[in-house]
């Protein structure tokens, strides 16, 4: 026995040396006149899982002369880890993918953690000229913090995409002779309608949860609260005309749209197990065996649905955005996207301005833009001579789309490395139906409109504010259900509940918002 | 002697056994129906018509996330923390928790109370992540091995194991001309496999299920492999900043089973086998009169 303990533990002595591998990459500094190196942090999302030989990673390295490491974090975990590298300093990458300066990033920047990269302009000439073309000077301007700087590259889009929206089943419409909706009005009488036709079923379902459902339908209503609000306070909204926040959670609006809703749900509308997060699986499997009829969910999605469900001529289809008291308008979306951020480390590596430049080169140049959408003429696409798009026949023919055979096989149009977004450049990837929905929407003017501005806090502001919003949040949160469910009474709890908001501070936070714009 | 069972008995043991039965269905019902979701095509899952048995039985689901890129790679590291971890664990706990099983020892109160001090008050994720990083552990496998070695509630559940010892049978030992260092490999240790056997497995059990040490530890390519099944059963279904994208991007069911499956099996697998050391009355006649 103790042979066999002794010589156990030698062998496991033995082993460990093979562990200790790894520290040599602190050793990544750039030798001179060879390729530059440098690492970078990728948010990997399980659907679209990194390979490091897509053809656009490759030709982004070559095209800039870059030895780059990926650090490929998954997305679940990716934003513990980010915060870990910056707040301490230690390990941080020298390239940072995916982030904005919003919530603890702010701070994190005003305190020196993120390079202002608007100091160095100089070295981002491809970034500057992507802006210019794009008109987004203004929209930059919405990113600086209250040092007048800014800390990241942000994505860059030309026009929003109206990617998701009500989402109904086409052949019932047909069936039941009904017009498509237009307003919350009609959405009613269609549901309604659904419900006669099989009283067993919940017409409206929503995908991955409540939220979704907020942030696409509020601001028909003037409104923007909860987990994804548009303004991220939860609580607050912006009046678009007035150019100021209000506190929506309390206002009429909201009153609104919390009876519009909790009507649905009374008379069996909405799916009640909206409050848990729906899963993939269980929204497709409600809308493709007829248990629900109408979503709110992505257009990207809708397909498998269809490809899986056995009903006779099931159809979905996506419409613009539904009028309610406020207009028709979908989720706010900014011109700017979670871009590329420098930590501090970076800056003090001697051949700095180098990586700022090639980073700047791999996703910004003119053809490294268009790369990260087509991919690369004669492997992915040609052009004929007025410049319009033909792709190859194995991404025409593949039965997963253009625009995903493109992502999985390629990692054209992954939303972490792609940082220029032309509209009509994206919608040469997708179904005629879908352009013309996006057509249709555009044509409708303001559907899309633009994100509230982020105050521009110092840090005993933004100590205050925060204060304020996670019991605001939570309050409104658990009133907000107990209105949609009727466990409270609109009509007579209406009262208290603006009482309990307001003793909570909601003014108060409303004013440390406009005070700060 | 024959025993013959009462009408009380019989319905006593009836009751037992309906109550086990539910407990084993507990446990064994989600664990099939996941199996089945796994092994069936998702056409038939979106349909709803898989409940215990899969339907239309194939296996790309598999097929697929054997050919994420990362895997396998996930999994040779797992396997890794998870023996070496274990080894260098019991190891240190060993030679720790014997001589804090002898309370005649000098220090072994002070250093007893630090053990339980260390049970209650950790220094938070900050401090450690920067010891850790000034130990220049960080990006090394160590960072998953060594700080996790000695668990105070393992190494105490040691201590008494230990203590429960007869001390005649060390008396005997001595008087035989054992030193401390023999009597702890020839003796204690052999007659320890029950203690062992469970410290060893929750043990393994911690290093096989840590994922967020090897999160904020490591460098993408030392990731444990539940850091994979977290983000295929997770990263779909977040909230905050990224929420938009995510929601956007759903994985099929059927992956998800068989990222569960095979990033359960193994570690459920080993029970059985150490089963034998729990039930296994150790301590019975070895010592006489």
């Amino acid at each position: 026995m103790k042979k066999a303990f002794v010589m156990g533990m030698l062998l496991t002595a033995c082993m460990l040396p093979a562990f200790a591998n790894g520290t040599s990459e602190s050793a990544s500094q750039n030798t001179a006149g060879s390729k530059i190196k440098f690492s970078m942090y990728y948010s990997d999302n399980a659907t679209l899982p990194f390979k490091s030989d897509w053809l656009t990673v490759k030709t982004a390295d070559e095209s800039a002369n870059a030895d780059v490491t990926w650090e490929i974090i998954p997305i679940a975990d990716y934003q513990t880890k980010v915060s870990l590298a910056l707040n301490t300093g230690t390990n941080a990458p020298d390239v940072i993918l995916y982030q904005t300066t919003k919530g603890e990033n702010s701070n994190l920047a005003l305190n020196g953690a993120i390079v202002p990269i608007s100091d160095y302009s100089d070295w981002t000439p491809n970034f500057n000229a992507r802006v210019k073309e794009m008109g987004l000077t203004d929209e930059i301007d919405k990113i600086r913090l209250k040092d007048g700087k800014f800390y990241y590259l942000p994505s860059l889009y030309d026009v929003p995409f109206y990617d998701g929206g009500p989402i109904i089943r086409e052949d019932l419409l047909e069936k039941y002779g009904l017009d498509a909706p237009k307003t919350f009005d009609d959405l009613y009488h269609v549901l309604k309608v659904f419900k006669e036709h099989s009283p067993d079923s919940y017409p409206l379902t929503i995908l991955a949860g409540p939220r979704v459902l907020y942030r696409m339908t509020m601001p028909s209503f003037g409104i923007s609260l909860g987990k994804n609000s548009a303004s991220g306070t939860n609580t607050l909204s912006w009046n678009y005309e007035e150019k100021k926040y209000f506190p929506g959670a309390i206002s009429d609006k909201y009153k609104a749209y919390i009876t519009y809703f909790h009507k649905l749900y009374a008379e069996g509308l909405l799916d009640p197990e909206m409050a848990d997060p729906i899963d993939g699986d269980k929204w497709s499997q409600k809308l493709a065996t007829g248990k629900a009829m109408a979503t709110y969910a992505y257009y990207d999605q809708i397909g498998g649905v269809e490809g899986a469900s056995t009903i006779d001529g099931f159809k979905l289809q996506m419409y613009p955005a539904l009028a309610g008291p406020a207009g028709a308008h979908h989720q706010p979306k900014s011109k700017t996207g979670a871009g590329i951020m420098f930590p501090y480390k970076t800056s003090k590596r001697k051949d700095f301005e180098q990586i700022v430049r090639t980073v700047d080169k791999m996703f910004y140049s003119a053809d490294n833009a268009k790369m990260w959408c087509l991919g690369v003429k004669g492997i992915t696409y040609d052009e004929d001579a007025n410049g319009n798009v033909q792709f190859v026949d194995a991404a025409k023919n593949s039965p997963e789309g253009i625009y995903k055979y493109l992502q999985t096989t390629y990692g054209c149009g992954s939303d972490v490395t792609q940082q220029v977004w032309i509209n009509k450049r994206e919608m040469t990837k997708y179904d005629a139906n879908y352009a013309q929905i996006n057509k249709e929407v555009e044509d409708m003017g303001d559907v899309i409109q633009s994100i509230p501005p982020t105050p521009k806090f110092d840090d005993a502001a933004s100590e205050e504010a925060g204060l304020y919003q996670t019991p605001l949040s939570d309050a409104w949160e658990r009133w907000n259900d107990a209105f949609l469910t009727g466990a409270k009474s609109i009509d007579k709890d209406w009262n208290t509940y603006v009482a309990e908001m307001k003793s909570l501070g909601i003014e108060k936070f409303c004013d440390i918002y406009n005070k700060n714009l | 002697m024959k025993i013959y069972a009462t009408r009380s008995s019989r319905i006593l043991d009836a009751a037992i056994n309906i109550v086990m039965i539910l407990t084993i269905l507990t446990c064994l019902v989600p664990f099939i129906y996941i199996l089945a979701l796994s092994l069936s095509s998702p056409r038939a899952i979106v349909n709803n018509e898989v409940f215990l048995l899969p339907k239309d039985i194939n296996v790309e689901s598999y097929k697929q996330i054997f050919t994420y890129p990362n895997f396998f790679t996930a999994y040779g590291n797992t396997l890794q923390y998870t023996i070496f971890g274990t080894a260098i664990s019991l190891f240190l706990m060993v030679l720790f928790a014997y001589p804090l099983s002898k309370s005649w020892l000098i220090g072994n109160r002070p250093l007893m109370k630090l053990v339980v001090f260390s049970m209650f008050f950790t220094g938070g994720l900050i401090p450690n992540y920067l010891l850790i990083s000034y130990l220049h552990l960080t990006n090394t496998r160590w960072a998953m091995l060594i700080p996790f070695a000695i668990n105070p509630f393992n190494l105490i559940l040691l201590i008494n194991f230990f203590r429960s010892m007869p001390v005649e049978l060390e008396d005997a030992a001595l008087i035989d001309g054992l030193d401390y260092f023999g009597i702890l490999t020839k003796i204690i240790l052999p007659l320890s496999s029950a203690g062992l056997a469970t410290v060893g497995l929750y043990t393994a059990v911690f290093f096989w299920n840590d994922w967020f040490n090897g999160l904020i530890y490591l460098k993408s390519s030392q990731f444990p492999v539940m850091l994979f099944l977290r983000n295929i059963v997770n990263g779909t279904s977040m909230v905050g900043d990224a929420a938009g994208a995510a929601d956007k991007s759903t994985i099929g069911i059927s992956i998800k089973g068989a990222v569960i499956i095979v990033t359960t099996l193994p570690i459920i697998a080993i029970y059985p086998f150490l089963q034998k050391y729990f039930v296994k009355g150790v301590m019975i006649g070895s010592i006489k009169g």
